[in-house]
């Protein structure tokens, strides 16, 4: 009995036991981090029978809304995963598996599953259960995808990167390729890399003679000129470039050509740095040209001089023959082709000036000068010119500054006759000079009708002449140019402030030699 | 008073033609010569006392008939007064040993100065 009671009560206490550990084991299995679920595979469509709270927390559904299911409610409508049919053929062999799968929680939302099911076998070898471990590794998947994503960004911006270097540089090529002037790339030491078709034309050799070669080697080493060397030299190690470098030269095959030469350092970003860039522009035509213009017009202001000779000797004679003739009609008109043959004679000599300028004949005699006394009789002699006009001098420097007093009276007088000739109807002309540093600056201002932003761009060109007066105030228009090169020539500066309808002054500096 | 013999030579018939009008206004005996070729024996054979000659001629130019001259016993003394349009011709009259330059265009009067100025001495 006591047996019986104590066997009843030790098969209580057994089960008593028994109930403790199961609330132990569950209580551990609700503990865990993992979900875990267990599945009834005796029965049809493999139902869950057990899940613990980490699974109902992973997945966001609650117990009673778990049990009974077959566990693919987790991959909702994403049914077409190439691990699903994994996972069933696992189940269908009786065999463990381990996936990642995508699942949805309640609300909808993606997480990452990290799956591990295995089989439990009764002692017959038949599978009655199977176990599943999952875990939610949405982050980690996350982070890999990230690093993939950006991997293959990366991979793509290279791609990218790549392709664009490749329109660059072909458009680079084509550009090169295109230019109508001679270019050649040379590596740090001087080895021609490329040149371009130009080239290989103007000089008329092939690619093979070029690429590949010293520069200094080339043709009959026509660049192989000491002083070349030495600026191509410096242009890496310091940058600067070598500038319209002009090389006379008798070429193989093209013979003697005036060849302009310009090097830079080119870098093409990611590719290469350190190379240089030879511009090469024949410019014998161009040169010839100037030479033909100029020739022409030292002729030509020759051969107008020669007939104005004539003329003005012959009126001479005529004046002289007709002087008793006193009819003041008869003198005023010999008195005018007085002033049209001094004008004609004026503007063949600007002619000439001009055509000695250009071909940088212009002969300065430098000798010291005092520079207000040379625009006191400037503007002396313009007054007594044209009377009309109110010329105002104010300033006095006492210096000596060194020149061609010529040459700047000339420059004064074109100042001084430009400022009445463009002012036709202020007849006010001012004119000052001061001390400016080392140097002086003489003003000449008019309140005539001004010169556009444009046209004070150009009007110290040759031949430039400020297009809507053009017709009313007909010349040659080379004043301002000689007198330019004329400043510039005693190392000043000429220049001019303006506003349409507000006058004009010109200005220019020369530098002070002493003080008295 | 004899008058001052003036022989001119330049290759422009206007100028020639002009001068010589002026000259003879003036009162002097003129010699024209277009033909610089022809000028030396001009001037061996009428001895003038003055020539006015220009720079820029065909065939004989002034500069090379102004050696000629300089180096001709007979004529060797011949006072020269160069006329020229050309800039460079002050500079070639006076290394050449010219007694006088006179820029084209001028006026008389410089022509008739530097002749009376030469004249006198
Ligand atoms: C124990 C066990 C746990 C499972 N856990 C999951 C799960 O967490 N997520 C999931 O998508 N499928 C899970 N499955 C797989 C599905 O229940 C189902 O077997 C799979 O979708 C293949 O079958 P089907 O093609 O009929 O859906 C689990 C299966 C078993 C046996």
């Amino acid at each position: 009995m006591r047996k019986n009671a104590s066997g009843i009560n030790n098969s209580k206490q057994r089960i008593e036991n028994k109930n403790n550990d199961l609330d132990l084991y569950l209580k551990a299995l609700n503990s865990a981090y993992s979900g875990i679920i267990i599945t009834d595979n005796l029965q049809y469509d493999n139902p869950i029978i057990y899940c613990n709270k980490a699974f109902e927390t992973i997945s966001g559904y609650a117990h009673d809304e778990i049990i009974g299911h077959n566990c693919r409610f987790l991959q909702a409508q994403d049914r077409s995963q190439a691990e699903r049919k994994i996972i069933k053929e696992s189940i269908a062999r009786g065999e463990e598996c381990k996936i990642e799968i995508r699942n949805y929680r309640k609300d909808g939302t993606l997480f990452w599953n990290e799956l591990f099911i295995s089989p439990v076998k009764n002692d017959d070898g038949q599978v009655t259960h199977f176990i599943g471990v999952q875990n939610d590794i949405s982050d980690r998947k996350k982070a890999e995808y990230d690093l993939r994503e950006e991997k293959s960004h990366v991979e793509l911006k290279i791609q990218q990167r790549t392709k664009e270097l490749q329109d660059k540089e072909s458009f680079l090529s084509s550009i090169i390729e295109t230019v109508r002037e001679s270019l050649l790339v040379l590596d740090a030491n001087y080895i021609v890399l490329s040149a371009n078709r130009h080239f290989l034309n103007s000089f008329k050799v092939t690619t093979e003679e070029t690429v590949g070669n010293l520069l200094f080697d080339l043709g009959n080493q026509q660049w192989d000129i000491s002083s070349l060397k030495e600026m191509l030299t410096r242009i890496l190690p310091t940058n600067n470039p070598v500038i319209d470098y002009e090389v006379d030269h008798i070429f193989p095959h093209i013979g003697r050509k005036v060849m302009l030469l310009n090097a830079y350092r080119i870098e093409f970003e990611g590719q290469y740095k350190d190379r240089i860039l030879i511009a090469i522009e024949d410019i014998t035509e161009k040169k010839e040209q100037n030479r033909r213009k100029d020739d022409f017009l030292s002729i030509a202001s020759h051969e107008l001089k020669t007939p104005l000779t004539t003329i003005k000797g012959l009126f001479q004679i005529l004046q002289r023959l007709s002087a008793e003739n006193t009819d003041p009609k008869y003198v005023s008109t010999l008195d005018k082709i007085t002033a049209y043959i001094d004008r004609l004679n004026l503007l063949i000599a600007k002619l000439l000036d001009t055509s000695k300028i250009q071909s940088g004949n212009l002969e300065l005699h430098m000798d010291p000068f005092e520079i207000d006394k040379t625009v006191q009789d400037a503007v002396e002699s313009m007054r007594l010119a044209a009377p009309d006009s109110d010329i105002q001098l104010t300033g006095n420097t006492g210096s000596i500054v060194a020149g061609d007093e010529l040459q700047i009276i000339q420059v004064l007088n074109n100042l001084l006759s430009n400022a009445i000739k463009y002012s036709p109807e202020s007849k006010k002309v001012e004119v000052s000079i001061h001390k400016v540093a080392n140097f002086i600056k003489i003003s000449v201002r008019d309140y005539g009708m001004g010169i556009s932003y444009q046209d004070r761009l150009k009007i110290f060109e040759r031949f430039f002449r400020v297009s809507h007066i053009q017709k009313k105030f007909p010349g040659l228009g080379i004043g301002l140019y000689v007198s330019h090169e004329i400043i510039l020539h005693h190392k000043g500066t000429l220049w001019v402030e303006s506003e349409p309808g507000e006058g004009s002054t010109f200005n220019f500096t020369l530098p002070i030699v002493t003080n008295k | 008073m004899q008058p001052k013999k003036i022989m001119i030579c330049d290759d422009d018939r206007g100028i020639l033609e002009m001068l010589e009008l002026f000259l003879e206004l003036e009162g002097y005996n003129v010699i024209c010569e277009i033909n610089s070729t022809h000028l030396t024996k001009q001037l061996i054979s009428h001895k003038p006392d003055l020539l006015l000659l220009d720079l820029w001629m065909p065939i004989l130019s002034g500069d090379q008939l102004i050696k000629i001259i300089r180096s001709t016993p007979e004529i060797k003394e011949t006072p020269i007064i160069v006329l020229s349009a050309s800039v460079d011709g002050p500079e070639i009259a006076g290394n050449l040993g010219a007694n006088g330059f006179v820029a084209k265009p001028f006026d008389l009067t410089d022509i008739t100065d530097k002749i009376n100025s030469i004249l006198k001495n």
